[in-house]
């Protein structure tokens, strides 16, 4: 009876956790997708700092254009570095093969593939990137996906909730004869509660420690995986704090229990 | 000590246990409730130690009206008085000593407190020497003495107890008569609600009589079936 309320917890807290972490690391990946939607215009290897500017300035005076950014080789160069990061060794690269980038945004998407052409013809430019709507449906799924998964979480959350408030009216139904003494004696209704509310508290607090074991080892044992199968996604540049998170859980988690017993303590002192 | 004006109490389910119950016991007394099964013992003493809530009527307890008391405040009232029942109602998993001292911890009384006044209210009631058993391995009047020794333990001044001789044989239920006299001759107030013709007619206190919810006689030096002429001496 414990362990499923445990359990249940952990099931839960597990699903929040992975959640999280996925919606962090998907926050990575879209701040890198909204890049692409971009334009990215890619100069000759010889263009001159003058052909540069004169792309930039052109680009700048279209009233289609949003705003236009010029990415030096160095910069690009650094930037390449951090996405890389320990997935791939840049120290072995010593001469700089990147060339000048400029940034574009559109202030409409469908004006990009108009641009993108009237910028095939300025002087200097060696390559215009910008990406289908496949990115776009990426996007909306992300956002589809969060809102499904915060309904799923909730009704999780209420599941364990639930559970753990049956297991502690057991609890309580099982000690009443106790529970009533308490009472012809004088003993205040939260000295009675108390010790069913730090039950409560454990089972959730154990839960969230068993979500946060489950999650760490699964975390380890894909991660590496997953950053050499998709180093184009750029992972592991999603900032992304583990011990704050566990941290988190593990309140989630002791407040589901305190609630939960709170409430069907509560309950049974009324009736 | 205790008044009761006009008192009634109606069931739920439509039963009126008391109707227009007005009483007063004083300070000090030692009163005997007496009536047959239902006619509504059990039920003034529930409102006296709020269990029930009057449907009519002022009661009060020691200056508290308790028929006004917040709901909040009803722990603090049962710590001032003592309740005895008849089956004893004490923790099986717990000794003696532990029993007694329970009503002390759950009130918050320091250790030290508690060190110093469970011996000496088990010493009251002769159960010294028994304190490490559980309620399991001692006699039905052992185990009411432990309840009365809970019930004294934090000094009340009022105990009621309703039917305490109900699951004693007649030498234990002369042990607890006994003692309950000897507490109340402390200046513990003490209201006895039962049903045992031959303790009230042997004792000759205060008797109140009860019947379908109404007080049907009060005396002073009273006999089980007042207002019936001389006492009755039923046959078998």
């Amino acid at each position: 009876m414990q362990a499923t309320a445990i359990g249940t917890v952990a099931v839960t807290v597990a699903l929040l956790g992975a959640f999280v972490f996925v919606r962090v690391t998907l926050a990575g990946l879209g701040t890198q997708i909204l890049d692409q939607i971009e334009i990215s215009v890619y100069m000759k290897a010889d263009a001159t700092p003058s052909q540069v500017a004169a792309a930039r300035s052109a680009l700048a005076r279209d009233p289609r254009v949003a705003s236009v950014e010029h990415v030096s080789r160095a910069a690009g160069l650094a930037q390449l570095r951090q996405e890389t990061r320990g997935v791939i060794d840049m120290s072995i690269i010593s001469a700089n093969f990147l060339p000048e980038k400029l940034r574009v945004r559109a202030k409409n998407l469908d004006n990009v593939p108009a641009i993108a052409a009237s910028i095939g013809k300025i002087r200097g430019v060696d390559n215009v990137v910008y990406n289908p709507p496949v990115v776009q449906r990426l996007l909306q799924l992300g956002t589809v996906m969060r809102r499904i998964g915060i309904a799923v979480i909730a009704i999780f959350v209420l599941v364990a909730g639930i559970i753990i408030s049956n297991t502690i009216r057991l609890t309580v139904f099982a000690r009443r004869r106790e529970i009533a003494i308490m009472q012809l004696v004088g003993a205040t209704n939260f000295y009675i509660r108390l010790p069913f509310i730090c039950e409560g508290f454990l089972d959730g607090i154990l839960g969230s420690a068993l979500a946060v074991v489950v999650l760490a080892i699964v975390k380890t044992a894909v991660w590496q995986r997953l950053l050499e199968a998709l180093p184009w996604a750029a992972l592991g540049s999603a900032r992304f704090d583990a011990p704050l998170l566990a941290l988190e859980l593990l309140v989630v988690g002791g407040a589901l229990g305190i609630v939960a017993s709170w409430i069907s303590v509560g309950r049974y002192l009324r009736a | 000590m205790i008044s009761l004006r006009n008192v009634t109490l109606a069931y739920p389910n439509g039963v009126r246990a008391l109707e227009a119950v007005t009483l007063e016991i004083g300070k000090g007394e030692f009163v005997f409730l007496v009536g047959h099964s239902g006619t509504g013992k059990t039920s003034l003493l529930r409102l006296l130690y709020r269990e029930m809530f009057p449907t009519g009527g002022e009661i009060v307890v020691d200056g508290i009206r308790v028929d006004r008391l917040r709901h909040a405040r009803v722990p603090a009232l049962r710590r001032h008085l003592g309740v005895v029942f008849q089956d004893f109602k004490l923790l099986g998993d717990k000794t003696v000593w532990e029993n007694v001292a329970f009503a002390m911890q759950v009130t918050g009384a320091h250790t030290r407190d508690i060190m110093r006044q469970v011996p000496r209210t088990l010493d009251l009631v002769g159960l010294a020497h028994k304190s490490r058993m559980f309620p399991g391995e001692l006699s039905g009047g052992e185990q009411q003495r432990t309840a009365i020794a809970r019930a004294l333990v934090n000094n009340p001044k009022l105990l009621l107890c309703d039917e305490p001789s109900g699951n004693l044989d007649p030498t234990n239920t002369t042990e607890i008569m006994e003692l309950l006299q000897r507490i109340n001759l402390k200046g513990t107030t003490i209201v006895v609600a039962t049903h045992n013709q031959a303790v009230v007619d042997r004792m000759r206190r205060r008797v109140i009589r009860l019947e379908d919810g109404r007080v049907v006689a009060d005396e002073e030096r009273g006999y089980y079936y007042l207002g019936l002429g001389q006492s009755k001496v039923l046959s078998g």
